[in-house]
């Protein structure tokens, strides 16, 4: 869910509630609520005046859930029919059954159909990215490239001037709740006895710019993905070596360079990630 | 007399007084719940009426989390049942990472029982529908 375009996920979700309602006439009521209890879609046959009060129930069963770990499934059996909630790939799904309905058939068909839309969706998503990526082979030669991100960030960094900083913040809202932004690095080695295997080291610089996008929420991981289509999610640090620093360099153990099959110099994709 | 057992507590559920009280509540449902106590991954219960309530938890720490959790559950089965159309609430289990809890009403009580994931829901519910 993270990575992909609402619209197109609301649609996508949408579509698939009306066509479990259509092959399994027995679910009367089917909709999908993101992790904040938000409705994203629901399907054809669900009553609209229902649901404003149905996420108000919902959202406080699930708050004080909480005691429990937090709800990932939830039943309510009732004598005319049943009413499930199911936490799956970070959306809740809600359905209602008549009494008549086959629960394994009706199971079969909310368990496996919105997984499989969730998770295509997700990889379209990162699939139209790399259709908006260039497609000529880079140079390896060349520097660090921010693609969503105006560079000029990096060094407003440096230069504290009082405008351009104000006005920033406003730019990279833009980007934050659309898209992770995606970075290019040139791949490097990094050696040594305490070098953690799991761990990448980038520009200090843009790990503070990642969380002054995200509102100061702690980067620790981040995707890195390779122009084969590899990709990995690994622990992000800031490089060590000042040396290093504004390279544009990304630093990995030979262990996650064998995993992502690439050499050193070569350029790989990285995002933050952010769950 | 019913021996008051050691763990039970006092708890005061939202807007609405309870004490413990034991001498209400159905024999043979005290009886089962005595019994599903002892199960495989059962970590305790809460058995409310009108007027009583009485709590056998491993967890005294979260005796209050629980409670207000199962009186949630009570009442937004019955809110949601309204709003769907699914007729009387037979039971509701909600499934958590922690632990699973399973809430049903036999005549004026409402039992909720506190598991953990991998304990037998049908087995506690069968008992407590014998009653």
């Amino acid at each position: 869910m993270k990575s992909m375009d609402n619209e197109f996920c609301a649609s996508a979700l949408k579509n698939t509630l009306d066509e479990m309602q259509r092959i399994c006439p027995e679910i009367k009521a089917t909709f999908v609520l993101d992790q904040n209890r938000k409705l994203i879609a629901r399907g054809v046959n669900t009553p609209e005046n229902t649901l404003p009060r149905a996420l108000e129930v919902f959202d406080e069963v699930l708050e004080k859930a909480e005691a429990i770990g937090g709800v990932e499934a939830l039943t309510v059996q009732g004598t005319d029919g049943r009413l499930s909630i199911s936490y799956v790939d970070e959306v809740y799904l809600v359905t209602v059954t008549s009494k008549k309905a086959d629960l394994n058939y009706v199971n079969t068909v909310t368990r496996v159909l919105v997984p499989t839309v969730l998770k295509l969706v997700e990889k379209i998503g990162s699939a139209s990215i790399k259709r908006d990526m260039p497609t000529t082979e880079p140079e390896l030669e060349a520097p660090a490239e921010v693609i969503e991100e105006p560079k000029a960030s990096l060094v407003e960094e440096t230069e504290p001037e009082k405008d351009e900083k104000e006005a920033e913040p406003e730019q990279k809202l833009d980007t934050t709740f659309t898209e992770p932004p995606v970075n290019q690095f040139i791949a490097e080695e990094i050696k040594g006895l305490l070098v953690s295997s799991d761990t990448v080291r980038i520009d200090n610089s843009v790990i503070e710019q990642w969380k002054e996008l995200y509102e100061g929420r702690e980067i620790e991981e981040a995707d890195v993905e390779t122009f084969a289509g590899k990709s990995l999610r690994c622990k992000v640090k800031p490089i060590k070596d000042g040396k290093f620093e504004g390279q544009g360099k990304i630093q990995l153990p030979n262990k996650l360079l064998l995993v992502l099959d690439i050499k050193k110099g070569e350029l790989v994709r990285v995002k933050p990630a952010i769950e | 007399m019913v021996k008051k057992r050691k763990e039970a507590v006092e708890v005061t559920a939202p807007q609405e007084a309870v004490a413990i009280e034991s001498s209400t509540c159905d024999d043979k449902l005290r009886e089962n719940l005595e019994e599903i106590k002892n199960y495989d991954g059962v970590v305790g219960y809460i058995l409310r009426n009108t007027t009583s309530a009485s709590i056998d938890l491993k967890e005294p720490a979260k005796i209050v989390d629980y409670a207000t959790l199962s009186s949630t559950a009570f009442a937004a089965a019955e809110e949601l049942s309204r709003l769907f159309e699914f007729g009387d609430v037979k039971d509701i289990v909600v499934d958590g990472k922690n632990l699973k809890m399973l809430s049903l009403a036999v005549d004026e009580n409402k039992i909720s029982v506190f598991m953990e994931n991998n304990a037998d829901v049908e087995k506690v519910l069968k008992k407590l529908e014998n009653v």
